[in-house]
């Protein structure tokens, strides 16, 4: 019993010492607790100054501004005493707006400076990648997946001068450097000079890459007389005549004309009367708003071109294209018939060349030249089994012509459907002539995304074939529409 | 003989420009009319300004006509709404003109978006998400108070490439600013009943309209921006607006009508058409008149629904 009452009394005791001890802390918690509150309070007040001062500031400032200028009606009376002047508040206003522009700068400033941060990297030129894909059948050659071209073309300033671009090519057949050419920015006399490889300024189509082009292939009049692309090496110089009349005058120089044009290499010297030298002439007529002809001449001439005998090549063509674009509705409305009519003039060997890449290649060499394999290209692809590889060519003027006409309707912003009618001599005179028919229908997802099909009736002597194609083509990374693409 | 003919050629090539009169007026080439109108108000009897486009086009795919080639070779100053807004034509043109002189980067290219406050600055570049203006929505010369920074830009220009007449160009600038403001004013009035409303545009050129009016620009169309669209994008567009009552769908005037006719049909929704520019419409001579037609045209379709 003793023990439980020392017990009780211990505890007491604890109990008595809690209640004497806890409330103290209790108590100096809440005066550290009150003092803040005092500070905040404090600063509260502080700070409900400081916005009352820059109130009665602002209302200052308002009120001088509704202050009706000296002179005026009323002016003395709605003065009121004690208000700075317009001279005061304006520096007030002027000052406060500094503090503020200051203040918002210091805020900014790192992130400005992480924005303006400059890289080696940023003088980097402009980069596209355009993929080409074709999936075609034909009756004698029957069906492929043709991936035809990625083509990465590359562009920027070289200098407050000049531009470049390079347009480069992987396709089945390797790579190629389709262009590569620099082009004068500043020159005066509106002249501007081109030099490198570039598409020479023949034509209209034949400056297109492929897959540029209106339909899925290039017009066999354009393959066979300008040699596909107009690929040259050389330098043109480019007029715009100052009329207000649109008039441009080219002259060019080139190695040759077309990239699969194989009368003469590329790699080899010649003399002076071996290069091919152009002259172009294009103008364009508005006839209203929505109606406009473009019209252009070209001749590309060859004083001597020793495969043929050592004769001239001339080679003349006349482009037109007639643009139907109602200016509200051009985005998705529109029709554009293009045609180009090519004459072709020099000496060929009769019954064509021999069909032996060897023989060609004796002839050639025997002649100084250094023309390339058979396999390459359609001019020295003819066929003569009635006469010897080896035997002396007999040569004769051959005058041949080839055209291309097309119609192509813009129904929306995605349906384009059109109809190619192309016609081709065989520039050796042994195949007669070639023409095709093809409807084709082009589908643009976006303006970066494009489906073509289309259906090519090719006929000639005694000889025809059906062909279908599928085009997919799509563009990624930079694009730039062209003057010459249009 | 040889000699006769060179020259002759020559004269035949150089000579109109040689003998052309001249003419001592500051040629202003403006690509929107609405630039064009208001280098003639601050530019005065100074200059002579042209515009590429007349007003009905749409800016992205104005045609690119030889012809322009030959009225920028002549320009002494360029005018462009600029956040890449001209970028179907535009750099193509220049770089047939030959005009150094108002090329970008040169004296006389004046880019009036220079000081304006550009609205929806992508914060991610990808072709997935349409054809994007990494700059900016470039369609500003829809809201009055972002055209005084353009006007503002204008004076400028001219005043840095023709220091002798800027005192000329500031004077006609503070009255053309200050004619804008009363009108701003006026317009900010009338606009009340705008407040909050919904719309749907073809493109995404009304946002600056939108925003200046107390509008809400809701959606496009366009499944993105230039990407035509698609059977489901304006099925989850129409069930959107009715689910958000969008009361208003804008077919700016240089888009095709059928498909805005149908989503207005669908989602009860009025259908407003507005031009894009100054000119865009016969009522729409000058930059004021235009607001005033784009303003006036919406309130009714508002007020009448």
């Amino acid at each position: 019993m003793g023990k439980v009452a020392r017990r009780a009394g211990i505890a007491l005791a604890v109990l008595a010492l809690g209640v004497t001890t806890l409330p103290r802390g209790v108590r100096a918690q809440s005066d550290g607790l009150r003092g803040e509150l005092e500070a905040m309070r404090k600063q509260l007040r502080q700070m409900q100054e400081q916005l009352r001062k820059q109130q009665q500031l602002i209302d200052k400032l308002s009120a001088e501004k509704q202050v009706p200028p000296p002179g005026a009606p009323g002016a003395t009376a709605a003065r009121v005493p004690g208000v700075k002047t317009a001279e005061a508040a304006s520096a007030d206003e002027e000052r406060l707006r500094t503090e503020i522009t200051e203040k918002i700068m210091r805020r900014i400033q790192p992130q400005l400076a992480a924005a303006n941060k400059t890289f080696p990297s940023q003088f980097n030129p402009a980069i596209g990648l355009i993929l080409d894909n074709v999936a075609s059948y034909a009756d004698k050659e029957r069906g492929n997946f043709e991936f035809r071209a990625a083509e990465l073309g590359i562009s920027a300033s070289v200098d407050p001068f000049a531009r470049g671009y390079a347009i480069i090519t992987g396709s089945p057949d390797g790579f190629d450097v389709e262009e590569a050419a620099i082009v004068t920015t500043s020159l005066p006399y509106n002249l501007t000079v081109k030099g490198g490889r570039f598409f020479a300024d023949f034509g209209r189509l034949s400056k297109f890459h492929d897959h540029d082009l209106p339909f899925v292939n290039r017009p066999l009049a354009l393959d066979n007389f300008v040699g596909g692309e107009s690929q040259s090496d050389g330098v043109e110089v480019s007029y715009l005549v100052p009329t207000k009349q649109y008039l441009t005058l080219t002259g060019g120089w080139y190695n040759k004309l077309g990239a699969a044009n194989d009368r003469v290499s590329n790699t080899v010297s010649r003399d002076l009367s071996q290069f091919t030298y152009l002259g172009r002439a294009a103008t364009f007529f508005g006839l209203t708003d929505s109606n406009s002809i473009d019209l252009g001449g070209s001749w590309a001439y060859t004083p001597e071109v020793k495969i043929d005998n050592g004769a001239s090549r001339n080679l003349v063509g006349v482009d037109l294209t007639y643009r139907y674009l109602p200016l509200s509705q051009a985005s998705y409305r529109g029709l554009v018939w293009g045609s180009e009519l090519l004459y072709n003039q020099e000496d060929r060997p009769v019954g064509g060349f021999p069909a032996s890449s060897a023989a060609v290649a004796a002839t050639s060499l025997a002649r100084g030249l250094g023309v390339p394999p058979l396999a390459a290209g359609p001019a020295v692809s003819r066929v003569s089994l009635a006469e010897p590889a080896v035997a002396p060519l007999l040569f004769k003027r051959r005058d041949t012509t080839g055209l291309y006409t097309y119609l192509e309707a813009r129904l929306s912003q995605r349906y384009y459907p059109g109809f190619l009618f192309d016609y081709a001599q065989d520039i050796d005179h042994v195949a007669g002539y070639t023409t095709s028919y093809s409807p084709y229908f082009t589908l643009w997802l976006s303006e970066f995304q494009r489906l073509r099909l289309q259906y090519t009736r090719l006929e000639a002597p005694g000889n025809h074939e059906n062909q279908f194609f599928l085009q997919w083509t799509v563009i990624l990374g930079s694009h730039v529409h062209g003057f010459r693409d249009r | 003989m040889k000699r006769f003919v060179i020259a002759l050629v020559a004269i035949v090539l150089l000579g109109p420009a040689a003998l052309a009169p001249a003419d001592s007026k500051i040629k202003v080439v403006a690509t929107i009319p609405d630039l064009a109108d208001m280098a003639r108000h601050i530019g005065g009897d100074l200059v002579d300004v042209s515009s590429i486009a007349t007003g009905v086009e749409n800016i992205h795919a104005v045609p690119m006509k030889p012809s322009f080639a030959t009225l920028l070779n002549r320009a002494d100053v360029l005018l462009l709404l600029g956040l890449e807004a001209e970028h179907a034509f535009l750099p193509a043109l220049l770089e047939a003109a030959r005009n150094p002189r108002i090329l970008r980067d040169g004296p006389g290219y004046i880019d009036c978006s220079v000081a304006v406050d550009v609205l929806e600055v992508p914060t991610r570049l990808d072709r997935s998400l349409g054809d994007q203006h990494p700059m900016g929505n470039p369609h500003y010369n829809l809201d009055p108070v972002s055209m005084k920074e353009a006007a503002r830009a204008i004076a400028d220009g001219l005043g840095r490439n023709y220091p002798e007449h800027d005192a000329v160009f500031k004077k006609n600038l503070d009255a053309y600013v200050a004619e804008l403001d009363r009108n701003i004013a006026r317009w900010e009035k009338e606009a009340a009943p705008l407040k909050g409303k919904k719309l749907v545009s073809y493109h995404p050129d009304l946002i600056y309209f939108a925003e200046r009016f107390g509008m809400q620009a809701f959606g496009t169309i366009e499944m993105r921006a230039g990407i035509p669209p698609t059977p489901s994008h304006i099925a989850q567009l129409e069930e959107s607006m009715r689910k958000n009552k969008v009361e208003i769908v804008v077919r700016e005037l240089h888009y095709p009508a059928g498909l805005a006719e149908t989503v207005a049909d669908a989602t009860g929704a009025k259908l407003v058409e507005l031009p894009a520019f100054v000119g865009g419409v016969p009522e729409a001579k000058d930059y004021v008149s235009f607001v005033d037609y784009n303003l006036h045209t919406m309130l009714k379709a508002v007020q009448g629904s």
